[in-house]
């Protein structure tokens, strides 16, 4: 009975205030099951332990909760990736829960689109909205009609069974404006996706543009900082000085795009003097023989007038990388220089690590066995097979770009189809935790392409850019209040679970895909009743038990019976050894052998405008963070000093920076930090939504300037290839 | 002080008869004060520990910090007393404005030409000069008294105003709290400086020892009244003759008029 | 002022890469507010000449020092320097937010919360101390620059730093009275001493200095007057009997 004048009550108090209400008189059953487990004390305080969502890397997080808030994030020191530590936006985290802009329950347009006028709407007529609109695109066009696209989350397990079951092809993901050149070049060479640094005993370290010290992965910043400290060597390539710059050794200012010129003449050194790892190249390096051959144009003199980079240096530092062999690194990065010629980048990186033998095993510098995988056999639902799909897809994979990884794919591309119909034309939009109106290049393009379709549903934390454009917006719960699929690191399975009762009616992605599913007919692909269901079906092949996993925050899997240490060097590629020379390549009508691809000079009066990373923030995605907002520094357009005082620019003045497909204002840096022939500017700022109240109105995007430049071999995007002119403005 | 001689009996009958100077709202009120300042000031220099402006002893800081369980509840029972204080004294003024604020301000702060002589000889006697020099007629309370008054009321405001400053700290505007913490001080200051001479006055010096009673009982002696304060006293004469006039007036009215009502009974 | 424990930071300024995850980290554990910090990354800025640049990172917060001068200017006592930790700490009890103990450190290390009403400051996580827990921002330094330790007790990991660094140096400053600061805040293996961080004079507010200088001495001379005017008729009194005033 008082259950009941309550619950009236609570309906009468609002969303926000019942929330409130519900955490106070109701005993949350979050709290409530931690207390039982003892994780928490009885006056609500306590740690329970969960992984973080502020970038991919997902730090262990021990979140302290009091009184149903949670109040404080530390590093787990049981997680390899955090080792205890969390990064500013790590440490930021409970204000993307507490985030006063949170989208709190599910929203229907009302205006017209990017207006941002929506109503409130239950859950119930949410799902039926976007299952019919799903439903009457697939009756009436295809299934190819609707296009979906997320970015890397725990969860994307589940939506990818959504859009299979459903039965579209087309899949856009963050990866080609990412590490498609760098995920593409290993697996063509070694045959893994991204392999792991070991920096235990490394003594030489190369970075190419990898600015680990801004872009952080926590334990692997944390371990450079450890190396540098111990006396390894550190040289970074940049044409800017990045606060990596400031830790290096040594800092070269290379020209933008050349960095695979600078890698050619240092294995050109290495294979002509034979200072590297003869046996190691000998046994397991295919093409070895040949390869002082392929190098042979490649002389440290004729990468000087590529790099600007004197030969005597690119030789000193071949000399040096090659006498700390085995134990010397060349760090994959993500995608380098950011240029089409980026792929040749990592294939040069895969090259150089393997002739100096850096992918010995056990202690090498570079792991060249898959570290995600892990060998831990997590189990899934049990699901049908998916339809077979007849349509070609959207983003061009494998029908115009014949060696992109399927999963890669081209969301550029994609978004290009969309708007040129062609091979026909998307009808609908499925947007999953992903902003593509700040991330994929030529956001006029995108925005155009937007309105070509019939219906976008977005899901998401907060109104981003995207969601503002959309016509129904889905609250998600925030990271530190839902559940997600188990992860595995270091040979241990991770967990992700709500630390706190979701604000207002956030619902786990789980929840939300099943429900569609179910509207969709496709129930059959989420066989599990609830979250924690999933969870207990993924443990079930390894007979581990959930309640002792949410206690700890991980758990051991048994070992194996096979044991399996015999290492013999076998890689995962068609010869089963590196392949320095790939046939796969050539067959395709590519170069087999690393080469040198010229990129393009900005005319007079152009730079080139790179992109980066800041420490306080990731991607697009955070920068309405009231925590990393108090703690950024202001966006602006990096100039080199000289350079601006020619053009009578000084610091702080405003600029108009513009290429061909856009313009945009933004504050002046004038600083000796960067090149003369380059421009940079912050990345992430420049949104266009309103309902991001803290960062509307900051700085300005570089989408809009971006053009769009698609590496025909891996499909990745080459953001730092747009040429940009500045003025006063 | 030059008084006439008076007669002897004439002298005992002004000693023994009584006139009330002093109305109980005004005496309540005082030893009001006295207690409020009792618990403030000690509180109050206990709490100034800058040791830059060194205005209290250490020992006296951690004597006061011990007693009242650390320096925030110090200062928390300063500010509570202290309000409370403010909270009386406006409210007494308020209720009793027109009865007692209003007699009590013309009498205490009006300063007259008599006054204004007083403070020009008084100083000069007390250091032992201008003996022969006749003080002129006081009112209720001297010129001094009055001086002494203003210096309250003002340092009672200036204490007041700079007291809800700090206490609500955090409304008002850093500028202001830096520059209420002088100004308490000072206000207290220049109290106190008043204050030693007030209670040396009314409670040590012979002389005042019948204010110093009048203050419990509100009474002084006819003869106190005379002596110090001539021109209150004559004045109060002057109402009793009024008064006594027109009780024997009344009394004469009414027993003209008992007789008309019965004239035929005796 | 010897203190039975003497807490203590250790920057090694070489390993600091400005992420801000301290300042964060702080925010959160102590709530301070979205216009405030209690700690700072100072950049002394990108130095040298193209390409031969340097730039140095310095974390920045109180120094705990021996002798610190804003307790000095503290009226109400709320800043204090704590017995056991050595910690320079405010009573926000007891602070009324004037703001003299601000402008008094010589390393800009206080604010003025506004919002609150009073002065808030680095406590060096005293909460988290007292659970056996290191501070926030050195918990989660990813650089591992920053430390915190009991100085007085040699095997600390801020006095190990401190033993095997290969530069030492601190902000020290000479106070007008010729006595020292003594920060308890030590910047290993990397040059600080930039106009960015070095310590500033001392500044006392004018009501601070009118007050000292001019209002103690009024007051002091007016209760001293009134004060011996009262010994005198006093003494008068004693010497003289009260015969004379009785008529």
């Amino acid at each position: 009975m008082t259950e009941f004048s309550r619950r009236d009550f609570l309906k009468l108090s609002g969303v926000t205030m019942g929330a409130v209400m519900l955490n106070q008189f109701l005993p949350p059953p979050v709290a409530e099951a931690a207390r039982r487990a003892g994780q928490i004390a009885a006056d609500g305080d306590g740690y329970l332990t969960t992984m973080c969502e502020m970038c991919v890397w997902r730090c262990g997080v021990r979140a302290k909760v009091s009184k149903g808030r949670v109040v404080k994030l530390e590093g787990n020191p049981d997680h390899p990736h955090s080792l205890g530590k969390l990064c500013a936006r790590g440490q930021s985290g409970i204000m993307t829960t507490y985030d006063p802009d949170r989208v709190l329950y599910p929203l229907i347009r009302v205006g017209q689109r990017g207006e941002g006028k929506f109503r409130r709407a239950s859950w119930e007529e949410a799902l039926d909205l976007v299952a019919g609109k799903m439903q009457e695109i697939k009756d009436k066009y295809g299934p190819e009609a609707m296009v979906f696209s997320s970015t890397h989350n725990l969860s994307q397990v589940q939506f990818e069974n959504l859009l299979s079951g459903y039965g579209s092809p087309n899949y856009g993901t963050q990866r080609s404006l990412c590490f498609n050149s760098m995920v593409t070049a290993f697996l063509l060479t070694y045959g893994i996706e991204e392999p792991a640094r070991n920096y235990d005993n490394v003594k030489y370290i190369l970075l190419v543009g990898r600015n680990l010290t801004e872009a952080i992965s926590t334990s692997e910043t944390t371990a450079l900082m450890d190396a540098v400290a111990r006396g390894a060597k550190l040289v970074y390539l940049d044409p800017r000085f990045t606060k990596t710059a400031a830790k290096a050794t040594e800092w070269i200012p290379i020209r933008p795009g050349t960095d695979s010129a600078f890698l050619l003449a240092m294995i050109h050194v290495i294979v002509t003097e034979r200072i590297g790892d003869c046996d190691f190249v000998q046994q397991h390096v295919l093409g070895c023989e040949d390869l002082p051959t392929a190098m042979a144009e490649y002389t440290p003199e004729w990468a000087e007038t590529k790099t600007g980079v004197p030969a005597d240096t690119i030789r000193r530092i071949a000399r040096e990388f090659a006498a700390a062999k085995r134990f010397a690194l060349a760090h994959p990065g993500w995608r380098t220089s950011n240029f089409i010629n980026s792929f040749q980048t990592e294939r040069a990186i895969a090259t150089l690590n393997a002739i100096v033998g850096n992918v010995f095993e056990p202690n090498g510098c570079l792991i060249a066995s898959s570290p995600e995988a892990g060998g831990v056999p997590l189990g899934k639902p049990p699901q049908p097979p998916y339809p077979r799909t007849a349509a070609q897809r959207l983003d061009g994979v494998p029908w115009k770009y014949p060696l992109v990884p399927l999963k890669l794919g081209v969301f550029q591309e994609m978004r290009d189809a969309i708007l040129t119909g062609q091979p026909y034309q998307a009808r609908g939009w499925f947007i999953a935790r992903q902003n593509p109106v700040q991330s994929l290049p030529d956001r006029a393009r995108t925005l155009e392409a937007m309105g070509k379709l019939d219906f976008i549903v977005a899901i998401d934390v907060i109104l981003n850019d995207t969601a503002w454009f959309a016509d129904v917006v889905l609250p998600e719960a925030s990271y530190l209040e839902r559940y997600d699929p188990l992860a595995v690191v270091g040979g241990k399975i991770f967990i992700r679970q709500p630390v706190i009762e979701p604000q207002g009616e956030g619902r786990s992605a789980l929840w939300i895909y099943k429900q569609l599913g179910q509207r969709l007919g496709l129930g059959d692909y989420f066989q599990y009743a609830d979250e924690e269901d999933y969870l207990r079906q993924q443990l079930a092949p390894l007979g581990l038990d959930l309640e002792q996993l949410k206690q700890k925050g991980y758990v051991e899997p048994p070992p194996k019976a096979d044991g399996g240490e015999t290492k013999d060097y076998v890689f995962n590629t068609p010869t089963g050894k590196i392949e320095v020379y790939s046939d796969t390549l050539a067959k395709a009508g590519f170069s087999g052998w690393p080469t040198w691809e010229e990129p393009p000079a900005p005319a007079p009066g152009e730079f080139y405008l790179l992109t980066g990373k800041v420490a306080q923030h990731t991607q697009f995605a955070t920068q309405n963070n009231q925590y990393l907002h108090k703690v950024q520094d202001d966006p602006r357009l990096w100039m080199n000093v000289d350079k601006a005082k020619g053009m009578g620019l000084s610091d702080g003045d405003l600029v108009e920076v513009a290429s061909s497909v856009g313009k945009v204002n933004v504050r002046l840096l004038a600083t000796q930090a960067i090149r003369s022939d380059c421009v940079y500017m912050t990345p992430g700022f420049g949104h266009v939504s309103k309902g991001l109240n803290t960062a509307y109105g900051v700085g300005a995007s570089s989408s809009v300037l971006h053009l769009t430049f698609t590496d025909p071999i891996s499909g990745g995007q080459a953001l730092s290839q747009t040429c940009v002119t500045v003025k006063k403005a | 002080m030059s008084h006439p001689i008076l007669p002897l009996a004439e002298r005992r009958r002004l000693r023994e008869k009584q006139i009330k100077k002093h109305q109980l709202a005004n005496l309540l009120t005082h030893w009001f004060n006295v207690a409020m300042w009792l618990m403030l000031l000690p509180t109050g220099i206990a709490i100034i520990s800058s040791p830059r402006l060194a205005l209290s002893p250490a020992i006296m800081q951690e004597m006061f910090r011990n007693l009242f369980g650390g320096t925030a509840n110090l200062i928390r029972f300063h500010y509570s007393v202290g309000l409370f204080w403010i909270f009386v004294l406006a409210f007494n003024v308020l209720i009793g404005f027109r009865k007692y604020f209003i007699p009590f301000s013309r009498e205490r702060l009006l300063l007259t030409r008599d006054d204004i002589d007083w403070l020009k000889i008084k100083p000069m006697q007390m250091l032992g000069l201008m003996k022969d020099k006749p003080l002129p007629p006081q009112d209720a309370y001297n010129a001094g008294q009055k001086l002494y008054m203003y210096a309250v009321i003002l340092g009672t405001l200036g204490i007041m105003v700079s007291g809800v400053v700090m206490t609500f700290h955090t409304v008002f505007p850093p500028a202001l709290i830096q520059w209420a913490q002088p100004v308490h001080w000072v206000s207290v200051g220049a109290v106190v400086a008043g204050l030693i001479i007030h209670v040396y006055m009314g409670a040590v010096f012979p002389e005042e020892k019948e204010a110093f009673f009048s203050m419990f009982s509100g009474k002084v002696s006819a003869w106190y009244a005379r002596a110090h304060h001539e021109k209150w006293y004559w004045e109060k004469v002057r109402e009793e003759l009024e008064w006594e006039e027109k009780v024997t007036v009344e009394v004469e009215a009414e027993a003209r008029a008992h007789e008309a009502a019965a004239p035929g009974a005796d | 002022m010897a203190t039975k424990k003497r807490y203590g930071f250790v920057i090694d300024v070489s390993r600091c890469i400005d992420c801000r995850a301290c300042l964060v980290a702080c925010s959160v554990e102590n709530q301070v507010g979205m216009k405030y910090t209690r700690i700072w990354v100072r950049d002394l800025g990108v130095k040298g000449d193209y390409p031969h640049l340097e730039r140095t990172f310095v974390p920045y917060n109180c120094m705990h020092c021996d002798n610190p001068p804003c307790t000095q200017v503290c009226v109400s006592g709320a800043t204090y320097k704590d017995a056991d930790t050595g910690l320079v700490l405010v009573d926000q009890e007891a602070c009324i937010g004037c703001g003299y103990c601000v402008d008094a450190c010589p390393y800009s290390a206080r604010y003025l919360d506004r919002e609150r009403g009073v002065v808030d400051k680095c406590t060096g996580c005293i909460q988290r101390l007292q659970v056996n827990q290191q501070p926030a921002c050195v918990a989660t330094c990813v650089g591992r620059a920053r430390m915190f330790g009991d100085l007085n007790d040699p095997n600390s990991e801020a006095s190990l730093a401190l033993k095997n660094a290969d530069t030492v140096q601190r902000l020290d400053y000479e106070l007008p009275d010729g006595t020292h600061t003594g920060p308890n805040v030590y910047f290993i293996n990397g040059e600080v001493m930039d106009p960015a961080v070095l310590p500033r004079e001392p500044k006392y507010t004018t009501a601070e200095t009118a007050w000292r200088r001019l209002l103690i001495p009024a007051v002091v001379a007016g209760i001293g007057l009134s004060f011996l005017g009262q010994a005198t008729f006093f003494t008068k009194q004693l010497l003289e009997g009260e015969k004379e005033f009785e008529e």
